[in-house]
Formats: C-alpha cells, sequence, structure tokens
C-alpha cells in the first residue's frame, strides 16, 4: 500500500475521487471546494452555494463561518434535476425544495465553534456527493471557559 | 447556467412539513414548590426522579401485580432523525419522561426535544437544537431528559448551551453557553429546577476537563454559581493533588447525573466522576478529591458543605455521578448510594457520616472497602504496558442507570451489570479535546450477566434476585401496585413482583433499554412510558451486545380500556 501525500486536489481527480462514476459511484464527501462567508457590520453572515451540472457536489463543498450566529444562506441549483436541502439551525433542521434551474434562501442560526452537515434528502443524493458542511469557528464565550491556565492543543 | 431562475423561496422548518400543530396545550405552573410536594400529584411526573429525593417510586396503584399480566401498548412514539449527526454511531434514547397535566416533555439524541400529547402519543411541537457533528463525546450521542417548570423546558446540549423552551410552543426563550467545547465539555444531563435556580452539571471527564455543578437563574439564564470538584491550590482539598503540577487542571469529576435535594437541610448531592487520567494515577499522586465522591452543596451558595469520598485515587474509571437515594430511617435522614466499585454505602445525609458499606455485586477483584470505609486496592494497572483483569469493569456494579426505594417494602432496587474488563496502562501528554485515559481498556466480551437486586439499605441483606442472561443496564421504577419496572438490553420491558421479584409481564420493544421509565395518569389511566434505544457507552458496559438492534422509539404502556 502506498500513501499519497502531494496536492490533494490533483491526487482526488488522479483517483477517481472528485466526481460521478469514476472509481467512486459517487463523488467522496468533503472533496469539493471550500468558501468563507461574508459577514455585515452587524456581525450577520451571508454565503451561496450551487449545485453544478451533473456534479452533486455543493460548491463550496465547506463553507467556513467566522462565529455562531445568523446566516443567510443562497441555495443555487443549476442542475438538469431536483433537489433539496435539509439543513441544520437552531429551532428545527429547515428544507428547501431546489426543482431544476432555481434560487431559494435559508436562513439558519447556529453556534460555535463545531461544524455541522447539511444535504439533499432525496434519493441518495446525500451519498452521490450532495452532503456539505458547515463549519463555524471561533472560541465559546470567556465566561464559559474553564478556570484553569490555557492548556496545549493538538 | 441560467440567468432566470425559478424562485425556489425560502427555506422551512422541517417540522412544517408534518402534522406537528406546533401548540401544547397550556400547563397549570410548575415550579419549586410544586416540585417539593410532587408525591401528593402522582398523575404528573414533575422531575427527572419523580421527587427531589431520587426514589424513582410512584404511589399510583392502578396497575398491579394481579392486573399487570394484562399491559399491553397504548402508543409508541418513534423518534428517528433525518441526516447526518453527532455520535451517528452512538446514539441513544436514555431520557426520564416528564409529565404535565397530560403533557409529555422528552428529550432524544442531537438536541430533540418533543412535546407529545400524553394520552395518545400525539407530537405536539418540537425541538431541534443543532448539534455539531465534532463534539467531544466520550459515552455517545445522548441527553437524559429535561426539566419543566416556570412555563419552560430546559434543555442541555451536547455542544454545552442550556437552553430554555417555551413550554406551550417549544420555541427557544434563552440559551446560554455553558461549556467549553474547545476544552471537551459537552452537556448530556437532565437539569434540575431548584428553587428557582436550574442545575446542570459537566461532561467531559474523559477529555481531562475540570468538572463542576452550575446554577442558573431559571428565568433568566444568568449564572447564579460555579461549584468546581476539582479545587485549585490552595482550597480545601487541594491537599490531595500533586502542588508542583498541573494535575488540578485536567481533573475530570464531572457531573452528568442529575443530583438529588433535600429541601430541609438545602443541601444538593451530587455525584462525581472520575479523575482523569482515568487509568493512570501517576500523574496525579494523592486521592484527587472531590473526584469519585459525593458532595453536599450548599443550594444557596454553591459551597461544598461535606463530601464522602467512595474510590480515593480512582484506577479504574469509577464514576461515582450515579444518583444519591435519600430516604429516612427513625427520623434519620439518610443517604443511598451504589457505587460503580461494586459497593453499595448508607450515609447520614446531614453530616457525610458512613452508616453501612456492603457490597452489592458478586465479582469485586479490584480492591476491598472494610465496614468501616477503609479502601484497600489491590488490582490497578500500575505498570507501563501490562495488562491488569479487574471486577467491575469500567461501566462499574452499576452505572448511571438508577434504582429505585419503594417505602411500601423498604428495599431498594438496583440494576446490576456483571461484567469485567483488562487494562494497559498507556501513558500520554494531555492535549485539550483529546480523550485522556492514559490506559486501552477491554470490556470483556463474555462472562457476564445481570441482575436486579432487591436490598434493605439498613441491613444490607438481599432479599431476592432476579437474574438476566445480560447486565441490567437501565433505571427501575417501583410503584405502589406492587410492581418493579425495568428494561433489557435484549429489549423486553418487564415487570416483577416488588415483594418477591416474580416476572408477572414482559413486551418485546425492538431495541435494548437504556433509560429511565416513568409513570403518569391521564384521565384515570395509568401509563407507565420507556423510551428505548440501545446505544450510548455499550462499549463499555456490555460489549457483548454492540451488534444489538438500534432503535428509537418512546413506548407507553396502559391496563386495556
Amino acid at each position: 500500500m502506498t500513501a499519497t501525500a502531494g496536492n490533494r486536489t490533483t491526487e482526488l481527480t488522479a483517483a477517481g475521487l472528485d466526481g460521478q462514476n469514476k472509481a467512486t459511484l459517487g463523488r467522496m464527501l468533503g472533496s469539493g471546494n471550500i468558501g468563507h462567508a461574508a459577514e455585515d457590520a452587524n456581525g450577520r453572515m451571508s454565503a451561496t452555494v450551487r449545485i453544478r451540472e451533473d456534479e452533486l457536489c455543493w460548491d463550496p463543498d465547506i463553507l467556513v463561518l467566522p462565529h455562531g450566529g445568523d446566516l443567510d444562506l443562497t441555495l443555487i441549483n443549476d442542475d438538469k434535476n431536483t433537489h433539496c436541502a435539509v439543513l441544520p439551525s437552531n429551532g428545527d433542521n429547515m428544507i428547501i425544495w431546489l426543482v431544476n434551474n432555481s434560487r431559494g434562501t435559508a436562513a439558519l442560526n447556529l453556534q460555535g465553534p463545531g461544524y455541522y452537515w447539511y444535504g439533499s434528502t432525496t434519493g441518495n443524493d446525500e451519498g452521490r456527493g450532495l452532503t456539505a458542511a458547515i463549519v463555524v469557528s471561533g472560541e465559546v464565550p470567556r465566561e464559559a471557559r474553564l478556570d484553569r491556565p490555557a492548556q496545549p492543543r493538538p | 447556467m441560467t440567468a432566470n431562475y425559478v424562485d425556489a423561496g425560502q427555506a422551512v422548518p422541517l417540522s412544517t412539513l408534518s402534522d406537528v400543530e406546533g401548540r401544547a396545550p397550556a400547563t397549570s405552573n410548575v415550579d419549586y414548590d410544586r416540585i417539593l410536594a410532587a408525591r401528593s400529584e402522582p398523575q404528573n411526573w414533575l422531575a427527572y426522579y419523580g421527587t427531589y429525593d431520587g426514589q424513582r417510586y410512584s404511589q399510583l396503584d392502578q396497575i398491579t401485580k394481579d392486573n399487570v399480566g394484562k399491559l399491553t401498548a397504548a402508543w409508541v412514539f418513534q423518534a428517528g432523525s433525518t441526516g447526518l449527526h453527532s455520535g451517528a454511531s452512538t446514539y441513544s434514547f436514555e431520557a426520564a419522561p416528564i409529565v404535565v397535566e397530560g403533557v409529555m416533555y422528552v428529550s432524544g439524541a442531537d438536541g430533540y426535544v418533543w412535546a407529545l400529547d400524553a394520552k395518545t402519543g400525539e407530537e405536539l411541537w418540537r425541538y431541534k437544537h443543532a448539534s455539531p457533528f465534532d463534539v467531544s463525546l466520550c459515552c455517545g450521542n445522548v441527553n437524559r431528559g429535561v426539566a419543566v417548570g416556570h412555563g419552560m423546558v430546559y434543555l442541555a446540549t451536547l455542544n454545552a448551551h442550556l437552553v430554555a423552551l417555551d413550554a406551550r410552543s417549544g420555541e427557544r426563550v434563552w440559551d446560554v453557553t455553558a461549556g467549553d467545547v474547545r476544552a471537551g465539555e459537552s452537556r448530556t444531563v437532565a437539569p434540575l429546577l431548584v428553587k428557582d435556580m436550574v442545575l446542570v452539571g459537566s461532561s467531559g471527564g474523559e477529555f481531562g476537563t475540570r468538572g463542576h455543578l452550575d446554577a442558573f437563574d431559571a428565568r433568566t439564564g444568568e449564572r447564579r454559581w460555579r461549584c468546581y470538584t476539582v479545587p485549585k491550590p490552595g482550597e480545601p482539598g487541594s491537599e490531595t493533588w500533586p502542588d508542583d503540577g498541573e494535575a488540578w487542571q485536567r481533573g475530570g469529576g464531572n457531573c452528568w447525573v442529575t443530583p438529588t435535594y433535600d429541601p430541609d437541610l438545602n443541601l444538593i448531592f451530587q455525584g462525581t466522576g472520575n479523575p482523569a487520567p482515568d487509568f493512570d494515577g501517576a500523574v496525579r499522586p494523592g486521592d484527587n478529591l472531590y473526584t469519585d465522591c459525593t458532595i453536599a452543596i450548599d443550594a444557596d451558595t454553591g459551597e461544598i458543605r461535606w463530601h464522602y469520598q467512595f474510590t480515593p485515587h480512582d484506577l479504574w474509571d469509577y464514576d461515582s455521578t450515579m444518583e444519591n437515594l435519600l430516604f429516612e430511617h427513625e427520623g434519620r435522614k439518610l443517604l443511598a448510594h451504589a457505587d460503580k466499585n461494586g459497593y453499595f454505602f448508607v450515609l447520614d445525609a446531614a453530616t457525610g457520616e458512613l452508616v453501612r458499606v456492603f457490597p452489592f455485586v458478586d465479582r469485586i477483584t479490584w480492591g476491598e472497602i472494610s465496614r468501616d470505609g477503609q479502601v484497600t486496592p489491590k488490582v490497578y494497572p500500575d505498570e507501563e504496558g501490562v495488562p491488569v483483569h479487574f471486577w467491575p469493569g469500567p461501566a462499574g456494579g452499576k452505572e448511571w442507570t438508577h434504582m429505585a426505594y419503594s417505602p411500601q417494602t423498604g428495599l431498594i432496587y438496583v440494576p446490576v451489570q456483571e461484567v469485567g474488563a483488562t487494562a494497559t496502562r498507556r501513558r500520554r501528554e494531555f492535549q485539550e479535546s483529546i480523550p485522556y485515559w492514559g490506559a486501552g481498556v477491554a470490556v470483556d466480551l463474555d462472562d457476564h450477566y445481570g441482575y436486579v437486586a432487591a436490598i434493605d439499605p439498613l441491613s444490607g441483606e438481599e432479599k431476592w434476585r432476579w437474574r438476566n442472561e445480560y447486565p441490567m443496564c437501565a433505571s427501575v421504577l417501583t410503584t405502589a401496585g406492587g410492581l418493579v419496572f425495568t428494561g433489557l438490553p435484549t429489549g423486553e420491558f418487564v415487570a416483577l413482583d416488588a415483594e418477591t421479584g416474580e416476572q408477572k409481564w414482559q413486551f418485546q420493544c425492538g431495541s435494548g433499554h437504556h433509560s429511565s421509565p416513568t409513570t403518569y395518569e391521564v384521565d384515570g389511566r395509568q401509563h407507565i412510558a420507556v423510551p428505548t434505544g440501545w446505544g450510548g457507552w455499550i462499549e463499555g458496559f456490555l460489549p457483548g451486545l454492540l451488534g444489538g438492534a438500534a432503535g428509537n422509539a418512546l413506548f407507553a404502556f396502559a391496563l386495556p380500556e
């Protein structure tokens, strides 16, 4: 056995892991692009994710937020098939149906730090690649931290 | 790509695409005074243990040993979820359902809370806390229940928040960050209302956190006090930790099981977890107070009034978080505690003085505790790389699942796990949020069994034993109908005669039990409610059933109408 240690994007492509019906049947989760949410002056965040034609992958596949809070997410389906999104949010999961060539929005409230998966819960879209992550960066508030000196982290 | 998109609109809550109305009937207010008198309204189950004393006893007597054979499922609530969630392979339905005037409030894995019609099982509202996939969880994606009061439902979450929900709608009223997930903290405990406060203990002992119990203002979420279970240098108990080291900073002693409370003494009785690292004691010489203790905490100040340590300098992962059941004998307030270490303790609740200690399991090899409470360790992992086998294993002779006390019989019914383990010390450096065990551990895959033991706490005598092929990993409930209810790891829910232990009834729920059944009455009909869903830290308490059927359902049983 050999393990790869070079450019990950190149390696994923060479191994047939970053698309549909190559080495894998669907696209490996987490093999897509990384994007970052924008933030307005009030700390409210916004971002856009889209499904490109026949890729069955959210783009970006990993969306990074600078902190927890409210996110206005625009979802675009550029594919020629129908999908949807079930997204995490405090209160209840949020669902939006995305027919071919459609565009919608989701208002999400997420706490951090930590990351969350969301996906298109129709057919086995989730397994084919339409499962993506929202990463919430940052630290918990100071008052929630343990009363002890700073500790080593990995 | 086309410029003119079809308008897909705005995402909506998933529950709007269901028959959930999003409203529960108003109930009369639940507050401290009402919970104090909870025994006077047995039709409701107002708090985690039913009452502050932790007895898990109900005065309902419609279901008796004579008619329990006719008990049947009144309804089933299925709690399955959508999408990837944290602890996807370890979720478990562990809650104790709360019931107020026909409305049941129950939490599930992964941040779910539901209000159900306790008569029909209809889902009235749901709340889903968005729970990060990557939180540190030693023992599964679990939650042991909610507290209800002041028109709100209180939930502690895997990402260490405390959330207050409107009891009528399930909508969030306030949300506070209670702990640090980057430090490996989480929350799995069922909160407890005491006075105008909500008590919530920490989880995260396997990640080297510093354990504590918090009291929050029940109306606003403002923290009133925090009681750390591992003292800083110079504080009482700090002499039991190395005075020149960092061990106290990662000392463990978490409070992941709901405390009991005595209003006359104004004391909260909190069990504390194992020291960290679990099995490598050489990095923390000393008794390591207040780990593996019952601590009696002043409810008003959060100060520790007394403590009793069950396993000083623990080397076997013998948390003492499990309940401290309160009862009285000849006017004396007593506290009963069945510890992971296999010994049953009776303490004076006012002072912490040891009244009696005796073994309640068959096999104890880790050490010995004398009648006067002297602890002598015998077998422990102290040499690097050398495997050591001991009984009970790290899940203990009894884990967090609760015993019950019947004033009718004077007996305490204890779910017992007979399973050992092998630990091999493997030193590692501490890194925040990374498991900090100090050993490799393998719990026995066979040579295990379990039983419900009916114990007289005044004499230590085991009056009867109901034996099971597998360890007993679910809480016990006892009722004035002369019955003892509990669930099996293989899915059966059983009723036993409280006086003799004779099995009177059983129902196969389809998945193993690792929860706390409760009982209530609605429209004159007594129900027994039990969540089922095999999961959690199975590799710790019964790895021989790691392949057991998963599930996620709540059953309510009643006599035929």
